[in-house]
């Protein structure tokens, strides 16, 4: 479904290079956790996948459903099935929840030659989704991320992506900022969302939301590079162990590789 | 000092000759007043700080004519500007003159007068306000509406009287052979626990040259409350210089939404005075300007008492070559304590060519208040344009749909429906001609 090939990507116009060569496959059906210390290119990794057009890819490709994505802008991707969860939710003040998602559903459902949703269709459709991360229907009529606290942000992300019904979605730290109830909440949303044809990516850096929802694989990012993948287990290892051990797969006397 | 000063006559200065021909007598002690005050004051220039960014020479070098050499067209299709509410508390002014085939009055209710100033001259208020409440200090735009204005709007609530409907006041410009100036009126007194909703309107029917300068005196006695929405849609080509100035008392309630959409010059300079404790008062502002328009307002809110609860969001959206300048005094008086003062500048600026001058000026004497101000400048966030984006939006729906967000917060508190409609189609059209930056040549 998604194969990242020799991934380098820099900030456009400031010549720092943040990813350094990632590759990782991604099969449909799967769940994979990526996990890393901060400043590792975990949230470069996901807003590059999205087309944030703030990065600039140097080398190396994205491949989607068969098809390199790097010259298709955010919108289009997102048509394509992609959607990323913000890690920091941006706020609109002036767009009602139900605005923005009608708006998204009906271009995505368009352009994927599914059939457009009315108003009172949509309401009846968006109302069962509310259910799935126990949300009030009045969130709806409020601004989209106004005044949220930040759990509410993140399960509003959730929320868009049981709306948008994504192939493939990559969640930026949905879990932090979390209390025990939302992080429940927000992973048994997850859960539920996920069946065999669909894809989920978390990008997190604790083992927590692993409680919650089982990755079929992790992945540790350090460096800009994915320097080790494994099943399940990597992640309890990596709660015991930390980072630390992984460091020297990422350097090779003290530069890196 | 200026008397002495040698006062080098201007447009206005010159057409000052021509004096309104009917009912010329019926406001002579105003006209008298005023062609001394014109006579002894200059026509601004850039040189005057409160002038400094904005270039009146397009007005100085129009040739204007008076009103009767003008040239005017017959105003026609004006129905589709009534809103419903006001379908019998309706005043409609054609270039400054009262037209009472347009006017529809009478569905008010008890103890609220609404009609045209001239049939009101011996009325004892307006005896008692007229021309003594505005206060415009060296304003030759001020003086000249003294010394020229014919007919205008008179609204007056007895103590108690609620009105029944809005008040719209449609101010209409017709096309003309020659540029002309206009000098709508307007006085309101909503005496103790009145209550109205006046929507003031200014609309230009064709794209010709002309120059409106509604002057406009608001006292809002105790416990009354005053919501005043005034839109400004002039033509391209027009210039449009307004001073409303309201005087607020014990208890009473001010808010005022001013819209500005058209004119290729424009200069507000609303103005709050504060009379007794206890006030609350609003002066938001939403201007949407592109091309090579010119959009200046400033504005005075003076707190001389304690407790005062003010608000002033003032909101701009400049495309083109378009040009915003805002200056927001906010005094508070030496014995003025308690005041709860907002006032926010936020303008966004849609292309490279635009330009915004801000200047929030606090001159605070007191020392238990609240004041918070901010000016800020910016183009969209491109976070917001991505999130957006991300969901599916194109880039240029994305851009729309936050610029029409950023302008909506500014009328949400209209609170005649169809007005506030009114006002969101005109966001929604601005926004969607000015969803992509436009390089001007």
């Amino acid at each position: 479904m998604l194969e990242i090939k020799d991934l380098h990507v820099e900030v456009e116009g400031e010549g720092i290079e943040i990813l350094k060569g990632v590759n990782l496959t991604i099969n449909k059906g799967e769940i994979h956790a990526i996990m890393g210390p901060n400043g590792s290119g975990k949230s470069t990794l996901a807003k590059v996948v999205a087309g944030h057009p703030e990065y600039e890819v140097t080398k190396g490709d994205i491949i989607y459903n068969g098809e390199s994505i790097l010259e298709l802008d955010p919108d289009e991707r997102s048509h394509a099935g992609l959607f990323l969860a913000f890690q920091y939710p941006v706020e609109v003040p002036g767009v009602t929840n139900n605005t923005l998602l009608r708006e998204s559903y009906n271009t995505i459902a368009a352009s994927r030659g599914r059939e457009e949703l009315d108003p009172l269709e949509f309401d009846d459709y968006i109302r069962e989704k509310l259910d799935l991360v126990e949300m009030n229907p009045d969130f709806l009529e409020r601004s989209v991320n106004t005044g949220f606290s930040g759990g509410e942000k993140k399960r509003n992300e959730i929320f868009q992506m049981a709306v948008l019904e994504p192939a493939l979605a990559l969640l930026d730290e949905t879990d932090s900022g979390l209390d025990i109830d939302a992080l429940r909440i927000v992973a048994d949303g997850i859960n539920k969302l996920h069946h065999e044809d669909n894809s989920v990516v978390l990008i997190t850096h604790y083992q927590r939301l692993l409680n919650y929802i089982v990755p079929d694989h992790v992945h540790v990012m350090i460096g800009g590079k994915v320097v080790k993948s494994g099943g399940k287990e990597l992640a309890l290892e990596l709660e015991e162990k930390g980072y630390d051990w992984l460091e020297s797969l990422a350097t090779v006397n003290g530069e890196a590789k | 000092m200026a008397q002495s000063t040698r006062i080098e006559p201007s447009i206005l200065h010159k057409l000052a000759k021509h004096l309104p021909e009917n009912g010329s007598d019926r406001w002579a002690a105003i006209r008298q007043k005023s062609m001394q005050q014109l006579n002894s004051t200059q026509f601004p220039h850039k040189k005057i700080e409160e002038w400094r960014f904005t270039d009146l020479r397009p007005i100085r070098r129009t040739e204007f004519s008076h009103i009767n050499d003008a040239g005017t067209y017959k105003a026609s299709d004006i129905e589709k500007y009534f809103i419903p509410e006001s379908d019998r508390s309706r005043l409609v002014f054609i270039n400054g003159r009262y037209n009472e085939t347009y006017s529809s009055i009478g569905g008010l209710g008890k103890g609220v007068t609404v009609g045209n100033l001239s049939a009101f001259s011996d009325d004892e208020y307006v005896k008692k306000y007229l021309n003594n409440l505005v206060n415009y200090e060296d304003d030759v735009f001020t003086h000249y509406n003294g010394l020229m204005f014919e007919d205008g709007v008179y609204i007056h609530l007895e103590e108690g009287a609620k009105a029944e409907a809005p008040i719209q006041v449609l101010n209409l410009y017709t096309g003309s052979e020659k540029p002309f100036i206009a000098n709508p009126r307007m006085l309101v007194v909503a005496e103790e626990d009145a209550d109205v909703t006046i929507i003031e309107d200014h609309i230009g029917l064709a794209d010709n040259t002309y120059m409106t300068i509604p002057v406009c005196e608001v006292k809002v006695k105790q416990r009354a409350h005053i919501h005043h929405v005034r839109i400004q849609r002039d033509s391209g080509n027009a210039f449009h210089v307004s001073r409303p100035i309201a005087y607020v008392e014990k208890n009473s309630e001010y808010h005022s939404y001013t819209i500005t959409l058209g004119a290729k010059l424009s200069r507000n300079e609303p103005r709050v005075v504060q009379e007794d404790e206890e006030v609350d008062f609003t002066l938001d502002g939403l201007v949407l300007i592109d091309g090579e328009q010119v959009a200046d307002t400033h504005s005075v809110m003076d707190h001389r008492f304690s407790h005062a609860e003010s608000h002033q969001l003032h909101k701009v959206v400049v495309n083109g070559k378009a040009h915003s300048i805002f200056n927001g005094k906010i005094f508070v008086q030496r014995d003025a304590q308690k005041i709860d003062s907002f006032q926010e500048n936020r303008n966004l600026l849609l292309s490279i060519d635009g330009l915004v001058n801000t200047k929030p000026q606090l001159e605070i004497f007191a020392d238990d208040v609240l004041c918070s101000h901010g000016a800020t400048v910016g183009q969209l966030d491109p976070e917001e344009v991505f999130y957006l984006q991300s969901r599916g939006m194109t880039e240029e729906k994305a851009k729309e749909v936050l610029t029409y967000a950023f302008a909506l917060e500014t009328i949400e508190n209209v609170k005649v429906e169809s007005v506030h409609k009114l006002l969101i189609d005109e966001v929604y059209r601005y926004t969607k001609a000015n969803s992509k930056p436009k390089v001007t040549a």
